[in-house]
């Protein structure tokens, strides 16, 4: 339900972290978007997400950008990552003129979307938030691991996965940016921050 | 997900990809069909040198795993693929979540530790018992043998998958026993579970979601996921 939401990390770890998609509403508006979700990909394109992808697809590491862009369905849920504010300030501006009839959503910290909204004539419509983790909570990871896996909302990020790589990078055996990629690569939606996943490998490592 | 012996090395190159850490090592790697949840990380990883790996056939029971745990799998109750609910993400055109509402979300078995349906239908009914309606477009909802007491089919009850979502709107008047019965039932899980709500934003700017959830003794986040409005047609204001 909410692959983008439980995201976790301080407001200084968040501040780059931002994911723009679009979806189509079943039984209401979804018959005929896959034309919709094309010129939604051109338009985010156009600024150079750190990840990308579509659900039915595949991320941009794995199927890339070429299948991706053939690919489109009506059920399609396609997903571009941004690192700052300004650049989402730019696409939602694009968005609005292209006026494509597809819902478009927004994951990063509210209050600087809310800002980015505002900019462009946009108010946000309805929010959603989250409450944390309830339940047997001493089977979880430290934080540092959850920080990343949980930029999958699909749960396709093991937790043993982040700790061979952040390991393999303390011993040399790879660098941050692979490892980083790595991790990306297993995230089916692409809306893996790559460049955020490679500073908490290094800070793991470090 | 099953293992070719025959092909295997036991180079144990597959072993932390699983989500679920059910690959074990003893001279070959083998899968815990128990706690696999059929996600298919492993197959698609494409990290076993020898291909070894593959899916196998699967009966009713391994395919509801995979449907509940594989993110490339349409749910056939609401065509939608990942975990099967549009929820807030299409609210300017369904309508689904209205002012004086709050939607009300449970995702059992994440963080990335799965879940049995015995746990999810604790939380299930836990909530039912303030008499909520669980969201019809869900995949949760269409298992449940009693939607007013959030009965899960008991085929279902011992089979793991990756996450699931109780999912349902309840007037505000009612959220803050319903967020602390929520609590109070996830001291009986043997997993976890993440929890959000959502609302809409209303004309001041406020969100009054968020005071509700400080009442019932939580602390929302500071990001979060916003609806920017662009979808069309909209809903009807009610």
């Amino acid at each position: 339900m909410t692959h983008t939401l439980h995201r976790r990390g301080s407001a200084e770890s968040l501040a780059d972290d931002f994911v723009v998609f679009a979806i189509a509403a079943q039984g209401f508006n979804a018959e005929g978007a896959a034309k919709k979700f094309e010129k939604f990909f051109d338009i985010v394109k156009k600024y150079n997400p750190n990840n990308f992808g579509d659900m039915r697809t595949g991320n941009s590491l794995v199927a890339g950008e070429d299948v991706i862009r053939k690919s489109f369905k009506d059920n399609s849920i396609v997903h571009a990552v941004f690192n700052d504010e300004d650049t989402v300030t730019k696409v939602l501006k694009e968005l609005k003129e292209a006026d494509l009839g597809l819902s478009i959503v927004v994951s990063g910290l509210v209050h600087k979307t809310d800002e980015c909204c505002k900019k462009v004539g946009l108010e946000m419509h309805t929010v959603e938030k989250s409450l944390g983790i309830i339940g047997n909570t001493p089977r979880l990871p430290d934080e540092s691991i959850l920080e990343v896996t949980t930029m999958c909302g699909h749960g396709m990020i093991a937790f043993n996965l982040v700790k061979k790589l952040a390991d393999d990078v303390k011993k040399g055996r790879t660098s941050p940016n692979k490892a980083a990629k790595e991790i990306a690569k297993q995230c089916v939606c692409g809306v893996v921050n790559i460049p955020r996943v490679e500073r908490l490998i290094k800070a793991m490592a470090s | 997900m099953r293992v070719n012996e025959e092909l295997c090395i036991g180079c144990g190159s597959c072993v932390p990809y699983c989500p679920m850490g059910c690959i074990n090592l003893d001279g070959k790697a083998q899968i815990d069909l128990d706690e696999c949840v059929e996600c298919g990380v492993c197959f698609r990883s494409k990290v076993c040198p020898v291909d070894a790996i593959y899916e196998g056939e699967l009966d009713e029971l391994r395919l509801f795993r995979k449907t509940f745990s594989d993110p490339w799998i349409v749910h056939p109750s609401t065509n939608v693929p990942g975990r099967g609910t549009e929820e807030m993400k299409t609210n300017e055109v369904t309508g689904r979540f209205k002012r004086g509402y709050t939607g009300i979300a449970i995702e059992l078995g994440r963080p990335g530790t799965g879940t049995r349906f015995y746990d999810v239908e604790k939380i299930a009914k836990a909530c039912a018992a303030f008499g909520v309606e669980f969201e019809p477009q869900n995949p949760v909802t269409a298992i449940m043998s009693d939607k007013k007491t959030g009965k899960i089919d008991e085929r279902f009850m011992n089979e793991k998958t990756l996450s699931a979502i109780v999912e349902f709107t309840a007037p505000n008047d009612k959220v803050v026993d319903i967020l602390k019965s929520v609590k109070e039932a996830s001291k009986e899980l043997s997993t976890v579970a993440s929890l959000e709500v959502c609302c809409r934003r209303e004309p001041d700017g406020s969100l009054p979601m968020e005071e509700l959830a400080k009442k019932a003794g939580f602390t929302p986040s500071l990001n979060g996921k916003v609806n920017v409005g662009l979808g069309r047609p909209l809903a009807k204001e009610e």
